[in-house]
This record gives C-alpha cells, sequence and structure tokens, in this order.
C-alpha cells in the first residue's frame, strides 16, 4: 500500500490526471463560449433586464402616479412627482417620473409593487454608455422603452379594479367618458 | 579575401534565416499557445482578428508596435532599456548552436558550408547554458530598474528560481554528456541515431529517463512558465518583473520568454529525443532518396520541437501555481538529489558498458 502510494507520487499520478483531462477537453472540443456580438444566448422567460413604463393599447399611460414602486425600491433608483390631473380632482399621474438606472439592481420589487402593472421589465440588456448620465433616464424614455419591448398592450378596461384603476390618467385623446 | 566574403555572406544568410523561423515561431506561438489553452478550457480563444483568429498575432504586434513607450519616473534610465535586450538577446543568440537537420557539409563555390547548424562549436551546450545564464539577469535588472515594489519582488524571485534549476537543468544534462562523451550538439546527435532506443532517453547502457523528467520540469521552471511563473505571478504581483513595461519593451521580454520555450524545446530534442534522428532508420527518405534525408531529418527535429511546446501549453492549461517555498522545496530537495544521483549511476553504468 505504502509502495503503491510512493509509486504514484514519482510518477506524477494526480498531475497525470489532471493532464488527461485537459487533454480529452481538447480532443472532444465543444466550445460552451458564444462569440458574444455576432450570437446571443437565448434568454430565459423571466430574465429581468431595463425597466420600462407601460401604456394601455389606447396609449394612455398606466402609471397613476402612486409612489408604491418608489417606497419599494431599495436602493433608491425611482423618482416619481405625482400630480392631479387637470380638471379631474380624483384621479393621479406621474407629471415627472425618473430613474437612476446607474444604481438599479435589477431586482423587479418595483414591478412587483405597482398595483396598475405600470411598469415592466424588458429583454433589453445592451445599455453600456459612455456617459452615466445617459443613464438617468425620464418619464419620456422610459415610455420609449416600454413601447419598443411591449408591442402588445393591455386592454384598457375601466373598472377593471375598482380601487385603482378607476384613478387612471385620462388625457384628452381618451374617448369622453359618459356620464 | 573572396572566400572569406563568401563565408561571412552565407553566415549572414543562415543566421537571417534562423532568426526569421524562430520569431515566425513565436508569432505562430502566440496564436497557437491562446486557442490550445482555450481549446481545452471548453473556450474558443481568439476569433476576432481575420478568419478564426488567424492574424492575431499581428494584431497584436501592431498594438504593441504602436503603444506609447513609458518610463516610470524614478526608474533607472539606462538599465530599464538595457533589460529587455539583455533578456531577448541570449535567448535568441542560443540557436547559433542548435542543429536544425543532419551534420551535411555542402560546398558552395568552393566554400566549405553546414547548412543545418550555424556554428558547429564543440562546446554548444556550455554555451546555451552560459548565454541562458546571462539572460537571467535582465529579468533581474528588469525588475530592480522599474522602481516599483512588484517588480522587484518579481526580479527577486526571477534570480532565486531560475539559479535553483538553472542548476539542476546543469547536472540533468551532465548525464547526457557522460554518454555521448561530448559537448557539441551535433556530436550528441549523432550518437544517437539508429532507433529510437538508442536516444539518450531510453538508450543502454542506462536510459536518461530521470534526467529527462528533471531536466523538463526545470527547463519550464527556467522560462518562468506556468506552474512556475512565480516571478510574474498576475494574482500576486500584477505582471511581475515586466508590470512597467509597456510597448516594445514588453514586447522584448514577450518576445524572450517565448524564444527561451523555442530553445529550451530544441535542446530536449537534441539531448534526449533524439534530435533530427527518426524514430526508426524506415521513417526517413532513404535507398534511391537518400540524397532527401534531410528533409525528413528537418522534420522530425520539428515534431519533436513541437511536442515540447505542446507539452508547454498543456502544463499551463492543467496545473496551477506552485507556492514558493514549495518551489524551492521541490527544486532542492527533490529534483537536486535525483540529478545528482542520475549522474552517479549513469557515470558507473557508462565505465562497466562503454557504448560501442
Amino acid at each position: 500500500m505504502k509502495f503503491k502510494a510512493w509509486l504514484k507520487t514519482i510518477i506524477f499520478y494526480e498531475i497525470l490526471i489532471g493532464m488527461k483531462a485537459t487533454l480529452m477537453h481538447l480532443l472532444h472540443y465543444k466550445p460552451i463560449t458564444l462569440q458574444y456580438p455576432h450570437e446571443k444566448r437565448i434568454l430565459p422567460d423571466s430574465y429581468r433586464g431595463m425597466l420600462a413604463l407601460l401604456r394601455y393599447d389606447d396609449g394612455t399611460e398606466k402609471c397613476v402616479g402612486c409612489d408604491l414602486c418608489e417606497a419599494a425600491c431599495p436602493s433608491r433608483v425611482i423618482k416619481v412627482i405625482s400630480a392631479e390631473v387637470p380638471d379631474e380632482p380624483t384621479k393621479r399621474f406621474a407629471k415627472e417620473y425618473y430613474m437612476d438606472m446607474t444604481r438599479c439592481l435589477f431586482c423587479g420589487l418595483c414591478v412587483q409593487a405597482c398595483p396598475v402593472d405600470a411598469l415592466g421589465m424588458t429583454r433589453e440588456y445592451e445599455w453600456a454608455v459612455y456617459d452615466k448620465r445617459q443613464l438617468l433616464l425620464n418619464k419620456g424614455q422610459l415610455l420609449a422603452i416600454g413601447d419598443r419591448s411591449y408591442p402588445v398592450r393591455e386592454k384598457r378596461l375601466e373598472l377593471q379594479h375598482p380601487n385603482v384603476a378607476f384613478f387612471n390618467v385620462a388625457f384628452k385623446h381618451l374617448p369622453p367618458k359618459e356620464s | 579575401m573572396v572566400e572569406v566574403g563568401i563565408k561571412i555572406g552565407l553566415s549572414i544568410t543562415q543566421i537571417a534565416v534562423v532568426m526569421g523561423v524562430v520569431l515566425l515561431t513565436v508569432m505562430f506561438l502566440t496564436l497557437a499557445e491562446r486557442k490550445v489553452i482555450g481549446w481545452m478550457q471548453d473556450r474558443m480563444g481568439p476569433m476576432e482578428v481575420g478568419p478564426y483568429g488567424i492574424l492575431q498575432p499581428i494584431a497584436d504586434g501592431l498594438k504593441l508596435f504602436f503603444k506609447e513607450d513609458i518610463v516610470p519616473a524614478g526608474a533607472n534610465k539606462f538599465l530599464f532599456s538595457l533589460a529587455p535586450i539583455l533578456a531577448l538577446v541570449p535567448a535568441l543568440i542560443g540557436f547559433a548552436v542548435i542543429p536544425f537537420g543532419p551534420n551535411l557539409t555542402v560546398e558552395i563555390f568552393g566554400v566549405q558550408f553546414q547548412p543545418f547548424v550555424i556554428s558547429d562549436i564543440n562546446i554548444g551546450i556550455l554555451y546555451i547554458l552560459a548565454f541562458t545564464s546571462i539572460g537571467a539577469y535582465g529579468v533581474i535588472l528588469g525588475g530592480w530598474a522599474s522602481n516599483s515594489k512588484y517588480s522587484l519582488l518579481g526580479g527577486l524571485r526571477a534570480a532565486a528560481q531560475v539559479i535553483s534549476y538553472e542548476l539542476n537543468v546543469g547536472l540533468a544534462i551532465v548525464g547526457v554528456i557522460l554518454l555521448a562523451g561530448s559537448l557539441s550538439l551535433v556530436k550528441i546527435t549523432e550518437a544517437q541515431s539508429g532507433w529510437f532506443w538508442n536516444w539518450f532517453i531510453f538508450a543502454p547502457p542506462f536510459p536518461q529517463l530521470f534526467a529527462f523528467v528533471v531536466y523538463v520540469i526545470s527547463s519550464v521552471a527556467e522560462t518562468n512558465r506556468m506552474p512556475f511563473d512565480l516571478p510574474e505571478a498576475e494574482s500576486e504581483l500584477v505582471a511581475g518583473f515586466f508590470t512597467e513595461y509597456s510597448g516594445m519593451r514588453f514586447a522584448f521580454f514577450f518576445l524572450a520568454e517565448y524564444a527561451n520555450m523555442i530553445l529550451v524545446s530544441c535542446i530536449a530534442a537534441t539531448l534526449f529525443l533524439g534530435g533530427w534522428n527518426a524514430p526508426a532508420p524506415f521513417l526517413q527518405f532513404h535507398g534511391s532518396w537518400a540524397n532527401l534525408a534531410w528533409a525528413s531529418g528537418v522534420f522530425w527535429f520539428t515534431v519533436k520541437v513541437y511536442f515540447f511546446l505542446f507539452l508547454f501549453f498543456w502544463l499551463r492549461a492543467t496545473l496551477p501555481r506552485l507556492r514558493y517555498d514549495q518551489l524551492m522545496r521541490f527544486g532542492w530537495k527533490v529534483m537536486l538529489p535525483i540529478a545528482l544521483g542520475n549522474i552517479l549511476i549513469t557515470a558507473i553504468a557508462a565505465y562497466l558498458f562503454p557504448r560501442g
């Protein structure tokens, strides 16, 4: 037994096993890497990429300016300035909406917190920029991301969520409300 | 007078050809190393420049050539410039005595000329050992002259490591010299002609297998390659002795490392694996093709050298770096006794059973 161990030491047995492993990988060469800019990997269904603001199918913003996403965000990415809809004192909307994506850790808590599903996570991940100020996104940019990532929009149903959706913003291009 | 002129012209042509081949091989090796290690690690290696990345060495060379040449403040400017040259020149100069093919003598314009060895001096192997030792000065001076703590540590490590393992290389070679009875690389190779069991790694009366293993391990350590790359350990010392080097000066160190790899591979092939000799007499051009025997000789030499170069890559892809005390203990307490014992036994065997 001792002789066997000694023999293994002098013929570098462990090293030979390691070298056999690398040689086998060379002979059965099958790369597991992708040539990134040319090939892109298939993302999983629940991929959490860039955040976006969404609209209903008639073009109205879903966001009701409730500030729940701002409260849920662990790294204080989101800043919402909400306001009343002009002439409709029961409805509010996000007058300004900022996201500082330099701090975002893509946890998705804001998306879960949103009562009207106004936030979505897209599958965009190529957001490297030369100037980090370009990552401070305003409402228009976030809506644009949502527009290009969610071509199929949710149908706007009045009173769909009796507590919340009723407060949704109605802009002038909305069909007039029956009274 | 004319004869001397022709001699000088032939020598210069020969030197140019050998340098060209060596530098082209270095270029090829930089790509081959990245590719082979990539394949061993299930990666692709460089793929962007040219089809399958084959133009990568040219891109690297151009990049290094046009990079800014920075001399750090407080560096000793003279030694800082001298060190890369001291590293590269000994690595390239060793090729002067390597026999790349059969020991032919052809007559060109009435001048005796050996086409496959630049100069067959009778102390060839000592000459190589002497010059590779000078190469260590380049590393040490480069580390010291950079005025950086990482470089200095890398240089110190290189000094200790190269000296320890140079000793083992020298002692491992002694066994072969005892059997061959000559220090000339051409004569050593000629003593191994015939079948592969005449190669000194298997040769009667005493196979130099232990010397071969000691030589290979020590030469890996001497060229500062993985797993003995402590002088440039990138996880500890940034880049070791060439931390502060950039541009062409860095390229010189890089070239020196690869040229040293080729040089030790050539020596290993010449001393232990029979140099240009084919494994079996029928595996070279013979009979009516005998005047083409040099081609098969060069082929077999190339195959053996590339086997060792592949071994370098293979070891690098497989093994982690040794710790410093392990390196020193392995060199002095394991390799040195084996090499000394090998000399003792070989000397006794060579005395009792002299080679015919």
